[in-house]
Parts: C-alpha cells; sequence; structure tokens
C-alpha cells in the first residue's frame, strides 16, 4: 500500500479499535444523552457530550494556532442550509428508535446485539436509497443555502476562529469544573470493567484530534454505508449504479497531512479515499467493543427480541442511513467535529436534532417499548 | 410470609427497554414492593442499566442490589424494610 493510503488505513484502524473498546466501556451513548433528556430529565450523559464537545474544540484550536491542524476548516464542510436541519430532525427520530446512532450501533453491534446489527442493516439501506432522491434533494439543499460561501459561524462574522472559541472555552471549562465540584459528571456503575463517562469523553475528543493531524479530518462513516449499499446492489443492477448521478460524486478532493498528492472520494462503489478512511474506522469500532465483551465474558448474541422491536431497529436505522445522507453526515461527525469549530452546518444539524430526538422518544414509548 | 419476585429478563433488548420496563412495574407495584410482599429482579446485559437502574430505584426511596453472572447482571429492587 502506498502513501499516503498506509498512514490513513492505519490511522483509522488503531483510532476505531480504541474508540470501539472504550465506548463498550464506558457505555458512551450518544443516543442517551439526549434522548435520557427528554424521557428522564436525566441531563448525566449529556454533560458528558459537553465536555466531549469543549475538549474538542480546545484541541482544534490548540492544534489550528500550533500549526499541527493544517486543513482548516476540515474537507466536505458545506454553508448551511435548511438541509442540514432537516436531515438532523430525522436523524433524531432514526437514533432513537434504533437504540443508537450510527457510531453506538456499531460498537453495541460488536458487543453482540442483534438489534443494532437490524440498524446497521437498515443504515445500509437507507443511505443506498437517499441516491434515488439525490437529484431533487440536493436541489432543494441548494435552494435553501442561508449564507453563501461560509462554512464557520466566525467566518460569517467575519472574526478570527480565536474571537469566539476562547471565550466559549472559558465559559465551558469554567461550568464543566463546578459540575465536577458538584459531583455531577460521575456515576456509580456495577458494570465490570468500567471507564467513567468522562474520562471516554477525554478519550473520545484526543481520538478525534488525531484523526484530523493524522487523516486531515474528525470522525466521520456513513459514506461509506452508501458505498456498501451501491456494492450491493452493482452486483444485481449495475447499470441503474452506473446511471445514479450520486454514486459518481467525488465530494472529497484534498491532500491529506503529510502527503504531497491530493486524493479523491465519494459515495460510489469503488475503494477511494473515503473507504481508504471510513471502512477501517467502522472495522475498528465493531472489533474494539467485540475484545472488550469477549474480554469481559459478556459477549451473547441474543436473537429472541419482541417483534416490536426489531422492527423499530431496522425502520430507525433506515431513517438513520437517509437521514446522514440528507443532512449530510451523522452526528459524531456534527459533534465531534463539526460542532467543536462552529461550523454552521453542524449547528443547524444540532438545532434540527433536539426536537427529531424528542419525536422519536415519543414514538418509542408509546409504540415499541410498552 | 414469603416474597415473591417479579423477573424481568431484558436481555438483549433495545435501549433504554430496561429503565422504561423497570419503571413499570415499580410504578405498577410500588406499595406491595414498599411493603416488602414483592421483589423485581431484573436480568439485563445492559451495562448502563447497572448504573441507572439502582440511581432512579433509590431516587424513588426503594432498595437495590447488583450482582454479575455468567455475563449478565441482575438487579433486584426491593423495599426498604
Amino acid at each position: 500500500m502506498e502513501q499516503p493510503y498506509l498512514l490513513i488505513v492505519a490511522s483509522s484502524l488503531v483510532i476505531g479499535l480504541v474508540a470501539g473498546f472504550v465506548m463498550h466501556r464506558a457505555d458512551f451513548c450518544v443516543t442517551a444523552s439526549f434522548r435520557d433528556m427528554f424521557l428522564f430529565r436525566d441531563f448525566f450523559l449529556m454533560r458528558q457530550m459537553i465536555l466531549l464537545v469543549v475538549a474538542s474544540m480546545a484541541l482544534f484550536e490548540l492544534g489550528r494556532l500550533g500549526g499541527i491542524i493544517s486543513i482548516y476548516p476540515f474537507p466536505l464542510l458545506n454553508p448551511p442550509s435548511l438541509a442540514n436541519a432537516i436531515g438532523g430532525f430525522v436523524f433524531g427520530i432514526g437514533m432513537v428508535l434504533a437504540g443508537g446512532c450510527v457510531c453506538g450501533s456499531l460498537f453495541k453491534l460488536g458487543a453482540g446485539s442483534f438489534a443494532s446489527l437490524l440498524a446497521v442493516i437498515g443504515m445500509i439501506g437507507g443511505a443506498t436509497f437517499y441516491a434515488e432522491i439525490h437529484p431533487q434533494w440536493s436541489a432543494f439543499a441548494r435552494s435553501t443555502v442561508l449564507v453563501e460561501n461560509t462554512i464557520t459561524l466566525p467566518q460569517w462574522l467575519a472574526l478570527s476562529p480565536s474571537t469566539l472559541l476562547l471565550p466559549l472555552l472559558v465559559l465551558g471549562g469554567f461550568w464543566l469544573s463546578r459540575q465536577f465540584r458538584a459531583g455531577r459528571m460521575v456515576r456509580q456503575s456495577f458494570a465490570a470493567g468500567h471507564l467513567a463517562p468522562w474520562q471516554a469523553a477525554l478519550i473520545l475528543a484526543l481520538l478525534g484530534f488525531a484523526s484530523y493531524v493524522l487523516i486531515g479530518m474528525p470522525l466521520g462513516i456513513t459514506a461509506t454505508y452508501s458505498k456498501i449499499g451501491a456494492s450491493i446492489e452493482s452486483l444485481f443492477a449495475p447499470v441503474h449504479v452506473q446511471n445514479l448521478a450520486y454514486f459518481s460524486l467525488q465530494p472529497l478532493n484534498y491532500t491529506p497531512p503529510f502527503a504531497t498528492q491530493a486524493i479523491q472520494g465519494g459515495p460510489g462503489p469503488q475503494l477511494d479515499a473515503i473507504a481508504a478512511i471510513q471502512y477501517p474506522l467502522i472495522l475498528g469500532i465493531i472489533c474494539g467493543a467485540l475484545v472488550s465483551a469477549l474480554s469481559l465474558g459478556e459477549w451473547r448474541p441474543r436473537w429472541r427480541l419482541p417483534q416490536r422491536q426489531l422492527w423499530s431497529a431496522l425502520v430507525g436505522g433506515l431513517l438513520l442511513g437517509l437521514a446522514a445522507r440528507m443532512a449530510p453526515s451523522c452526528n459524531i461527525w456534527h459533534l465531534w467535529g463539526g460542532v467543536p469549530i462552529l461550523a454552521l452546518q453542524s449547528l443547524l444539524f444540532v438545532v434540527g436534532l433536539l426536537p427529531g430526538t424528542w419525536v422519536g422518544a415519543q414514538i418509542l414509548t408509546r409504540f415499541v417499548i410498552r | 410470609m414469603m416474597n415473591r419476585t417479579i423477573d424481568l429478563d431484558i436481555c438483549g433488548q433495545v435501549c433504554p427497554s430496561c429503565l422504561l420496563l423497570t419503571l413499570k412495574e415499580l410504578n405498577s407495584n410500588s406499595a406491595a414492593i414498599r411493603a416488602g410482599s414483592f421483589d423485581v429482579m431484573v436480568v439485563t446485559d445492559d451495562r448502563q442499566a447497572t448504573a441507572t437502574i439502582p440511581a432512579t430505584a433509590e431516587r424513588m426511596g426503594f432498595c437495590s442490589e447488583v450482582a454479575r453472572l455468567d455475563g449478565t447482571y441482575r438487579i433486584r429492587i426491593f423495599g426498604n424494610v
């Protein structure tokens, strides 16, 4: 394997392995952090999420100021559009019904969850179906762009990133220190090999930073669900796949750190830069959680679940996969990557994600878990 | 008088089945559990439930204990008697 692919594949795999292991040990669930606010008025996991965002914000900004991060903002971000908020809304419903987001479902799948396997299959289906509606949806996204040629909030306000980020970091650090002092960041758990969620949040922030430094962008997964779907669809309908405009796109075109030549990638079935970044990450997350569960003696696949939950996982997965392409991208891309640099797309995604999670929680409690 | 146990096997179910189904039982049988007539035994493989269920039970005035057996967790909730 040639540079820069060797570094990208190796980095993604190691980052994925550590992330999967850590998320399983801490049961670090982004879905729960949003859902539990609405279902149980429980803000414990949301506090950990805020810690992750603030820590990522500090690391990214220090990296930018120190010259370790050279690509800023990172690739694949676009000007904000109404499509980001609508994508976030549908994503919120999907992640609650699936019992985990794109990342959470992967680590739960690694730990033996059959519901998460269905959710991942649904995600592949949803992300593949998106190709059918891409021409209409991308036209809608273009027609509802809110600020042309602008990626981040500091750009929009014509300020340097530090002017906005440093006050936010001071406020966030002050608030978090108060939460720690009040004992609100720690909760007793009786799980074997338990890792405190705040420790997991810091490790995940470091992994996102490592990804940004080594690969040129934070963690992302969902373009590969389209790739997997397109590869499967090619076996049955190759001409149809070739004729779909979405699978011909090459939205990723950048020169990674430690590389001298540009690399390209897109959602089509070919092995390209997206495949080099995301396939090892996905594999790593599943295997990291698998190793963690096996080492604790807790890996046991369980197939017999209430039928309502099986359908919920599958439908939730479909919505997740579709929404992750509509938004575009998933919650970890936006929460652990875009929000820390105040990307307008990501902020809009979160604006949509909150009511979507509430709607998902209503459906879950009325029709699924009874 | 011997306690009766309400068994809840929630292994493998979609999150947050554990906490929701446990809350349903606690709310439905609150007085009997407090009086010591019933215990609730939750069997789960959800690691997060080992933190959320005891904390919730405690907030509601119940007692709880967690044991690990064969890679799953058994959370017993009982009245403060």
